[in-house]
């Protein structure tokens, strides 16, 4: 059922870009002058045509297959999806937002704790003090390392404290 | 400068001085970043460009050679102990690598991966020593149309990558090739799909998108798994030390037409502009499946997969050293790098550059060959410390590879770069439950942008003339041609199979 939900919700999404999305800018009179010019939106919408078609194919496809399935109603796609959202597979997923979210305002270092220590407990280690002394370790080591050796481009973060701590680290090697 | 001269060239580049010990330390920072998760090749031979700010033009373009090949090889190290290709052409070595690492067989597979990335480098360098000038007249004279048709023959290969599932896979490719359309247009400048993201008008970049696929998606799944992957585990009770102990000779002699054919394969898709070792791989994967004996044992960790990815993706960078320095056009990410590098040196790539600067050329495939021959011997003492980090236990083993994924991914284009990385992530395990097929979505993302910049160019050069622009000249006739014959065989072979089987059974 999560198959044809995913598949539904596609070709509606795909339905929407194509009259709203492909193309989000006027094109240059310069370019339009030219009638052999192939139009930008051409392409896509082929795409978006051909990913459709495929896609209503494999919804009928889903269907026939499940005929049978006395699984295949809405009430274990709730149930399954509940267990979905209690699962600690979500958990990680929520766990990585919120770093992306944090990783510029808080920096590299921080966020890197963070990861360390809240995925390692969703992992399941369970003695918290090494865990957090760990955590800490590998974040100062992997900041070190990227930013401060092989000058890989890293956040150093918004708050000041953070920032200085970053350069202090960097100012190491 | 006649064949020998360029020769003797090359190995006074390679071997003057303190050359040679530079070489090896390349070789040993190239497979080091090759095999960090979220060090791409591109990043690789970019960190290597400070190193060389102060060096002279050859020794810089030998130092930079031995990085750019040597980071290839050292992707298949994180692709078959990790399942996480270090570099995008190493994701089908992941195919049959990992599987062969669960098995307790990490040490095998890494060395027949180092033994094939060591044939086809060799090879396509070889090769490439010998015939540059005359394929870069030829490639002189490619159209657009043919380049188009050679893009879109990357892309027909989706019909043939998992043909009991061809729709889902068909489905997986043109989402790839969705993606590549987010961005501004190739030709007219007009921004697409963004859905108002400013972050998002330079396109999607690929490589957040191949780590959160690759990476991130295994860790998810692992976090939900009721037994983890743990050094025990992982490589067979072993304790997470792995033998890389080369294959037996009789096992090598059983992949010698495998290592033959992907070498020669890669070798002309390096070649040819715009193509690289991505396709290469990906390419000489699915035609191996198709040529073996026992197709059905692809992806569940065989030798012969991992010698066709990583012989395949060796030997492109061979040729596509030829287009960047005869013709000043990058194959790919890594070699755009690397033409920035040397044009910084004063190289000045394009036909002349065989008239006024032969020993740039001579030391850069001198280099190739050397890289090669001792990249075996280093990659493995470099595989034995990866394969200690299998030792530590995945609850912190799965973080540090979250971390090195937001390196990566950030380190290529600011936070973009991570949300990126984790809508892929979750694209992955939407993948597996909707049975999609990862690699189609890479390999459309990864053709998508050029296969419609060359048809563009090619349907203006035209006048609008799309049989024209399709099968205007020979090349692309008979490319478009073998592109169509692909398409269609998910249609005909069954038939021809039936067919076959009534004459069997009458027989």
């Amino acid at each position: 059922m999560f198959e044809l939900f995913c598949n539904v919700l596609l070709v509606v999404f795909l339905g929407y870009t194509y009259f709203t999305h492909v193309l989000e800018a006027k094109i240059p009179k310069s370019y339009l002058k030219n009638p052999n010019n192939l139009m930008p939106d051409v392409w896509p919408k082929l795409i978006i045509i051909l990913l459709m078609i495929c896609l209503i194919a494999n919804i009928v496809k889903i269907i026939l297959k499940n005929k049978n399935n006395k699984d295949f109603n809405l009430k274990t796609f709730g149930k399954n999806s509940w267990e979905f959202l209690k699962s600690k597979m979500f958990l990680g997923m929520v766990v990585l937002a919120a770093a992306a979210f944090v990783l510029e305002y808080l920096g590299f270092v921080v966020t890197a704790f963070l990861v360390l220590f809240f995925y390692g407990m969703l992992l399941g280690e369970k003695k918290i003090w090494r865990l957090l002394i760990v955590s800490v370790v590998l974040a100062f080591v992997l900041h070190l390392l990227f930013c401060g050796l092989l000058d890989v481009n890293l956040p150093r973060g918004e708050v000041p404290f953070l920032r200085n701590m970053a350069l202090f680290l960097e100012s190491l090697v | 400068m006649s064949f020998g001269e360029m020769f003797v060239s090359g190995l006074s580049a390679v071997f003057a001085g303190g050359q040679f010990l530079m070489v090896i330390l390349a070789i040993v920072l190239g497979t080091i970043f090759g095999a960090l998760p979220g060090v791409s090749a591109t990043m690789a031979v970019a960190l290597g460009l400070t190193f060389t700010y102060t060096m002279g033009p050859v020794p810089a373009i030998v130092f930079l050679t031995a990085i750019y090949c040597s980071s290839i090889t050292g992707g298949s190290i994180t692709a078959i102990l990790f399942k996480i290709p270090g570099v995008p052409s190493s994701a089908p070595t992941t195919f049959d690598g990992y599987p062969m690492a669960q098995r307790g067989e990490a040490g095998k597979a890494l060395g027949i991966a180092l033994l094939a990335s060591a044939v086809g480098g060799l090879f396509s360098a070889i090769v490439m020593f010998a015939m540059a000038s005359p394929l870069a007249k030829a490639a002189l004279a490619f159209g657009q149309g043919d380049l188009f048709a050679i893009t879109f023959l990357g892309l027909s290969i989706l019909s043939v990558l998992d043909m009991d599932h061809i729709l889902t896979t068909i489905i997986s490719g043109l989402i790839g090739l969705l993606l590549a359309c987010i961005g501004q247009d190739p030709q007219a400048g007009v921004t697409r799909l963004t859905f108002g993201s400013r972050e998002l008008m330079a396109g999607v970049d690929m490589i957040p998108v191949l780590i959160g696929l690759f990476a991130v998606t295994e860790v998810l799944k692992q976090t939900n798994a009721k037994k983890r992957l743990s050094a025990q585990d992982g490589v067979g009770g072993t304790n997470g030390k792995v033998s890389t102990k080369m294959p037996s000779l009789k096992e090598v002699w059983g992949v010698k037409w495998t290592l033959l054919r992907c070498s020669v394969v890669g070798t002309v898709i390096g070649i040819l502009p715009g193509a690289g070792a991505t396709i290469a791989s990906f390419m000489c994967y699915t035609m191996e499946n198709k040529l073996s004996k026992y197709p059905e044992k692809f992806g569940t960790g065989i030798i012969d997969g991992i010698a066709a990815s990583e012989a395949s993706n060796n030997a492109a960078t061979g040729g596509a050293m030829v287009p960047l320095l005869c013709l000043g056009i990058p194959g790919g990410n890594a070699a755009a790098v690397m033409a920035s590098a040397l044009a910084l040196k004063g190289v000045q790539m394009g036909p002349l550059l065989l008239t006024n600067q032969p020993e740039y050329l001579s030391a850069t495939f001198i280099t190739m060959i050397v890289t090669n021959i001792l990249m075996v011997i280093v990659a493995m003492g470099i595989a034995k410390v990866f394969a200690q980090i299998l030792a530590i236990p995945y609850f912190y083993l799965g973080p540090i590879i979250i971390m090195l994924a937001v390196i990566g991914s950030y380190s290529e284009g600011a936070a973009i770069g991570v949300f990126i990385m984790v809508l892929a992530g979750a694209l992955g395990i939407a993948v597996k439950y909707m049975h999609l097929n990862s690699a189609a979505i890479v390999l459309g993302l990864v053709l998508g942008r050029m296969c419609e910049e060359h048809f563009s160019r090619a349907y203006v050069m035209n006048r609008a003339n799309v049989f024209q622009a399709l099968f205007g000249t020979p090349i692309a006739a008979i490319v478009m041609s073998a592109c169509i014959l692909m398409l269609l065989s998910p249609l005909y072979l069954p038939l021809l199979k039936k067919l076959t089987g009534k004459k069997a059974k009458a027989n």
